[in-house]
């Protein structure tokens, strides 16, 4: 069995029939540093052609370009980031982020720092870790670009965020994982069950860190873009039956995680998981954990 | 504040106004902190980035970011419109031409430095007046100092030649 036919019979024991993703292109607006609609026109003046995405508050589809969309001088101003559909959907989530504490675990590049500085209009302070340096050069340049002024940013292990000896309102665990094949046509003969079960291992010492540092009624949105049920929904039961977690529903995208998967039965509150399966977004699974009042 | 900053707004004619308490230096980058975010900067000190970046010092010359251009926007004296074409060529790193400037305001004197606006009244970057813009009547009249192409030249710079002079 190839690794293709692998992964796919996996996916279609979990409900899922293989179809030709077409993932379009999506920016999300910077509502503090522009009018939305402003904006709008200033793009369609320059010939794109914008569609509403209708799970998002201001995401949008580029449906046509002439040009690069990174190449405008309003891209350049900050007034908008060029961010996948779905990988707008956790920052989304979030209750109430005005003048609350934030870690963003796994920053870089910044595009949901980014986000999150937006939803909080600039109130209060994110905390922002990536364990790279380069890649914490990129979440700078982003920082700049779209004049953040509410982030400070460490050179540092999610694992290790205890160290800061910070405790967090909200944290943003989006973490490291192996990604999927609609966003990676390599994916299939790259990506191996033991790359999938390290990741998992490394992400649950994440969500664990993570529980450690997180206030009593705190929020953790915890997504991957892996269609995995190791780097997901077995992840999160581990983490509600061992962290004081509890798995909240939210109102979003995506069709509801399965309870029981390749016969293991799960806790019931995984059904509040969202998975995202390919199509015009890539894969993506997101879910809210909220601690438990010690 | 700091010398080197305050000479820097001082030749754009904008005041003083950045909260001197608040600005830390760091290895020759400067940064604009809140309240929160100073005390979680005091209590863990090895951050990389806090608040808002105000520039670095770079050959012994103050070099600014673009939060700290967009902040004396309203301060500045000296600044110049251009028109459209003269925008994108100079955001693609080009010197600005006198037929291009739509209104000019504060020092014109050569060896003055601008801010560049577009017609939308937004800061594309800064430039040093080469000839007396009363004066001159062609060619180029400011030469580019920085300008927001640097995002994307310094981000990938196979990317940045996207910024194709020859879109206008």
């Amino acid at each position: 069995m190839s690794q293709m036919d692998f992964f796919l019979s996996r996916y279609r024991e979990m409900g899922w029939k293989y179809i030709e993703p077409a993932v379009k292109q999506a920016i999300r607006v910077n509502i503090m540093n522009v009018d939305e609609n402003a904006l709008l026109r200033r793009l369609e003046e320059h010939g794109f052609k914008l569609q509403k995405i209708p799970f998002l508050k201001s995401g949008y589809w580029v449906a046509e370009a002439r040009f690069s969309i990174g190449a405008t001088v309003e891209y350049l101003l900050g007034y908008y980031s060029i961010q996948e559909a779905a990988a707008q959907i956790p920052a989304s989530i979030f209750t109430d982020l005005k003048n609350k504490k934030v870690l963003d675990a796994c920053a870089a590049p910044g595009g949901k720092t980014v986000q999150l500085a937006n939803l909080m209009e600039g109130t209060g302070v994110i905390v922002a870790l990536d364990v790279r340096q380069n890649r914490i050069k990129a979440l700078r340049n982003q920082l700049e670009r779209c004049r953040v002024s509410n982030v400070i940013v460490y050179q540092l292990d999610a694992r290790k965020a205890s160290k800061l000896g910070v405790k967090f309102d909200r944290i943003l665990l989006d973490v490291p994982c192996s990604g999927n094949f609609a966003a990676d046509k390599e994916w299939f003969s790259r990506r191996t069950m033991q790359d999938i079960l390290r990741n998992s291992r490394i992400q649950r010492d994440m969500l664990a860190e993570a529980a450690r540092i997180l206030k009593d009624e705190g929020e953790i949105v915890y997504s991957t873009c892996s269609l995995e049920p190791e780097e997901n929904e077995f992840n999160i039961d581990w983490a509600v039956k061992n962290l004081n977690l509890e798995v909240v529903d939210v109102d979003t995208y995506g069709e509801r995680a399965n309870t029981e998967i390749f016969g293991k039965k799960l806790s019931s509150a995984i059904a509040n998981c969202r998975r995202i399966w390919p199509a015009e977004t890539q894969g993506f699974f997101v879910c809210k954990l909220k601690k438990r009042r010690m | 504040m700091n010398g080197i900053l305050k000479r820097f707004l001082g030749q754009f004619g904008a005041e003083a106004f950045l909260p001197k308490e608040m600005i830390i230096e760091r290895n020759g980058e400067f940064f604009l902190l809140s309240p929160d975010l100073k005390e979680i900067s005091e209590k863990n000190a090895w951050w990389c980035h806090a608040g808002t970046y105000l520039g670095k010092i770079r050959d012994k010359r103050f070099s600014p970011s673009f939060p700290l251009l967009f902040m004396i926007v309203e301060k500045a004296k000296n600044r110049v419109v251009v028109d459209d074409k003269s925008a994108w060529l100079f955001i693609c790193g080009r010197d600005i031409f006198r037929q291009g400037i739509i209104q000019a305001a504060g020092s014109i004197m050569r060896g003055s430095y601008t801010l560049v606006l577009n017609r939308h009244g937004e800061c594309l970057g800064f430039g040093r007046i080469v000839k007396n813009l009363d004066e001159a009547s062609e060619g180029v009249v400011i030469k580019n100092m920085f300008d927001l192409g640097d995002f994307l030249r310094r981000e990938n710079p196979a990317k940045a030649k996207s910024l194709n002079p020859s879109k206008f």
